[in-house]
């Protein structure tokens, strides 16, 4: 995690404030959630509590804290406990691997009479050379949580619940997994950063093995992948669990799935989770399609250059920087989880039949074509065939 | 030293993080006096007919099933992709197109096939 | 790779697979079995294979996912499950028998490789190389592969059929 103790706990700080900027984003997004859908429905929503009813979910949670502690006789109760805490790890480790602005240059300087030599702080939990393969690997453990909920819970309905969610999200996991291909096809590398780091400058690519600069828009992967955008974003709606694609939890059908027989803290965990995984797809879909963290047009080093300008230190304007860009991705970031909350509170919830039906043989199929079709389209451009 | 450690920190701290708001509200909140009626699964209020500890339909064990086997010719493509922009430069973009187009195609007919014989139908 | 590294994630993962043997619920052993292959990824990722290790999580993941299910499908868990070690003693002693040759077999082997330093040391993961070894090299393996795949999935479907075949409900 670092060479000497300075770089070490600064490390340790850095994940402790991803892991809390994750946790304490939750409430907001309740907060956003009723007061979104009473705008939506017309009607007011929580107002009473503090200002605009912000602190609603203040008292709620301490409401949570006094609720009785109940576990069905029957049920298993290690994994009954076990479930709403595991479910908050995958979107946790997902989330620390998307670097969430510019890495932050530290020059050499003098502390204590001894001298700390100059660090690199990447802006995200721990670097991976891997980063997409990596949270796809991670985000499929969600599952795990949600069959063990569905089993502890000794209820037929968390358990059709929780076979419902798995066999969905491993569906729409392939669709997911397939859209990525074409993104992986244009940036041809793994890594986030290096993705965002293409996306800066106006839209230029090949044409028939020579260079295109297209000067008013910027060089996003929306332009290069349509397609494989709004596949991606309909996977993750399903990977969410979220509406249109909430089966696990349709209450007409099934209570309310895997969380039947949940309530108090422990529900309020497997919301954590959710909202964590809805946070997880929006900063990559703001990575992989809209610049990540960077303005569009404008460079990381130009922002840097920017801010030296006003007389800073590098390390200073370096910190600046972070900060700047981390300020845009978030702007980005809370766009989608608008536009989720929206979804959410539009369209109606689809039936089981069809939910299968557009996973694998809508969903999985255009993903397919995209892959073709980008490849090929790749190869026609990038080649000098005269 | 290696990401590793982080990660493992972090699924750590999420981990006690969890037991820890556990911990306080099993001390906080009152201790639910059990009864038979309450002990029971939820069943909306009935008699409990069954618990969800019976036999599940094959069709979820089918799905999965075809979940790796279509998830591992994915994983297969990502190396192709991340490499096929060097293979275009070098000048054997066809070749790198074609190996894929062969793989793609039994993909293709495994797809066709499987709605064909009506495995993905849910009714 | 430490040693230090190399051995904590080794004993725990001869732990969980343990476990998965001893286990009396077949649920659980599926469980730990999820948990030693999230612990065979972390070895994997040591070794300077991330992309690996993150296969590892993806397929295996999945893979486990798959016998929870047949678990939870052929099993009539309502019952108390049979302990490892009951039953007729004679069958016992050949149950540890069996484990203890299992035993020396592989840790005869595993002594013999004592540079655990040495394992992934200098080595830089290069997605590029592996592509390009995986799509020219082994070019032929690669496409077999795919056809092997869609004789599993051929294999499934008409395992799990419900109607049709000689099954005539």
């Amino acid at each position: 995690m670092g060479a000497d103790i300075f770089e070490i706990s600064i490390n340790i700080i850095k994940i402790l404030v991803i892991f809390l900027l994750m946790v304490q984003i939750v409430p907001l997004l309740v907060w956003v959630e009723r007061r979104g859908s009473a705008f939506i429905q017309n009607r007011f929503g929580p107002n009473r509590v503090g200002p605009l009813g912000l602190t609603q979910l203040l008292a709620d949670a301490v409401k949570f804290l006094f609720k009785e502690e109940f576990v069905p006789s029957k049920g298993k109760k290690f994994l009954f406990y076990a479930a709403p805490v595991i479910a908050l790890v995958p979107g946790a480790l997902a989330f620390a691997s998307i670097p969430l602005s510019a890495p932050i240059l530290v020059d050499a300087f003098e502390m204590f009479g001894k001298s700390w030599g100059p660090y690199r702080f990447a802006f995200q939990g721990f670097e991976m050379g891997v980063g997409i393969v990596f949270v796809l690997g991670i985000s499929s453990l969600g599952a795990y949580a949600l069959l063990m909920a569905g089993w502890a819970s000794n209820n037929k309905y968390s358990m059709y619940g929780a076979l419902r969610a798995c066999a969905q999200m491993i569906s729409y996991e392939l669709a997911l997994g397939l859209a990525l291909v074409g993104i992986l096809l244009i940036y041809g590398t793994f890594d986030f950063a290096e993705m965002v780091a293409y996306q800066e400058g106006p839209l230029s690519f090949f044409f028939m093995g020579k260079e295109v600069i297209v000067p008013f828009l910027p060089n996003w992967g929306i332009f290069y992948q349509p397609l494989g955008a709004v596949l991606l974003f309909c996977a993750m709606f399903a990977e969410t669990n979220r509406t249109p694609f909430d089966l696990p939890e349709a209450e007409a059908e099934l209570v309310a799935g895997y969380h039947t027989e949940y309530g108090g803290l422990k529900m309020l965990m497997f919301y954590i989770g959710e909202y964590g995984h809805m946070l997880v797809a929006s900063a990559l879909m703001a990575t992989f399609y809209f610049g990540g963290y960077n303005l569009p047009f404008i460079s990381t080093e130009a922002v840097n250059a920017f801010f030296a300008g006003f007389g800073f230190s590098a390390t200073k304007a370096s910190i600046v920087t972070a900060f700047a860009l981390h300020v845009v991705l978030f702007t980005k970031i809370l766009l989608f989880l608008w536009v989720f909350i929206w979804v959410r509170w539009t369209l109606p919830r689809f039936r089981y039949d069809q939910l299968m039906d557009l996973g694998w043989k809508t969903m999985l199929p255009w993903a397919l074509a995209n892959t073709i079709i980008t490849a090929a389209l790749v190869l026609l451009m990038r080649t000098e065939w005269l | 030293m290696s990401p590793l450690i982080a990660i493992i920190f972090l699924g750590t701290v999420t981990l006690l993080f969890g037991s820890a708001l556990l911990f306080v509200a099993s001390l906080l909140g009152p201790k639910p006096k059990y009864s038979s009626v309450k002990d029971s699964s939820y069943e909306c209020g009935l008699e409990v007919q069954e618990t969800g500890h019976s036999k599940v339909p094959i069709k979820f064990y089918l799905t999965a099933i075809l979940f790796i086997l279509f998830d591992i010719e994915i994983i297969f493509m990502y190396p192709w992709a991340v490499t096929y922009l060097d293979f275009v430069n070098e000048g054997h973009g066809v070749y790198i197109f074609s190996v894929m187009a062969v793989f793609l195609l039994i993909f293709i007919l495994g797809l066709i096939w499987e709605i064909k014989s009506k495995a993905l139908e849910w009714e | 790779m430490s040693p230090t590294i190399f051995y904590s994630l080794s004993i725990v993962l001869v732990v969980f697979s343990l476990l998965v043997v001893l286990c009396k619920n077949p649920l659980h052993s599926a469980l730990f079995l999820a948990l030693a292959m999230i612990d065979l990824a972390f070895i994997f990722f040591e070794l300077k294979a991330p992309f690996i290790a993150a296969v590892q999580l993806m397929v295996y993941a999945g893979a486990v996912m798959v016998m929870f299910v047949m678990v939870l499908m052929l099993f009539d868990l309502k019952e108390d499950e049979e302990s490892a070690f009951s039953g007729n003693p004679v069958i016992n002693v050949f149950k540890f028998l069996s484990a203890g040759l299992l035993c020396w077999a592989i840790s005869s082997k595993l002594f013999s490789y004592g540079d655990v330093a040495g394992l992934g040391a200098g080595k830089e993961f290069d997605i590029k190389a592996l592509g390009t070894t995986l799509y020219t090299k082994y070019i032929f393996a690669f496409e077999a592969l795919g056809l092997l795949l869609l004789l599993i999935a051929v294999g499934a479907v008409a395992l799990s059929r419900t109607k049709g075949g000689t099954h005539d409900s």
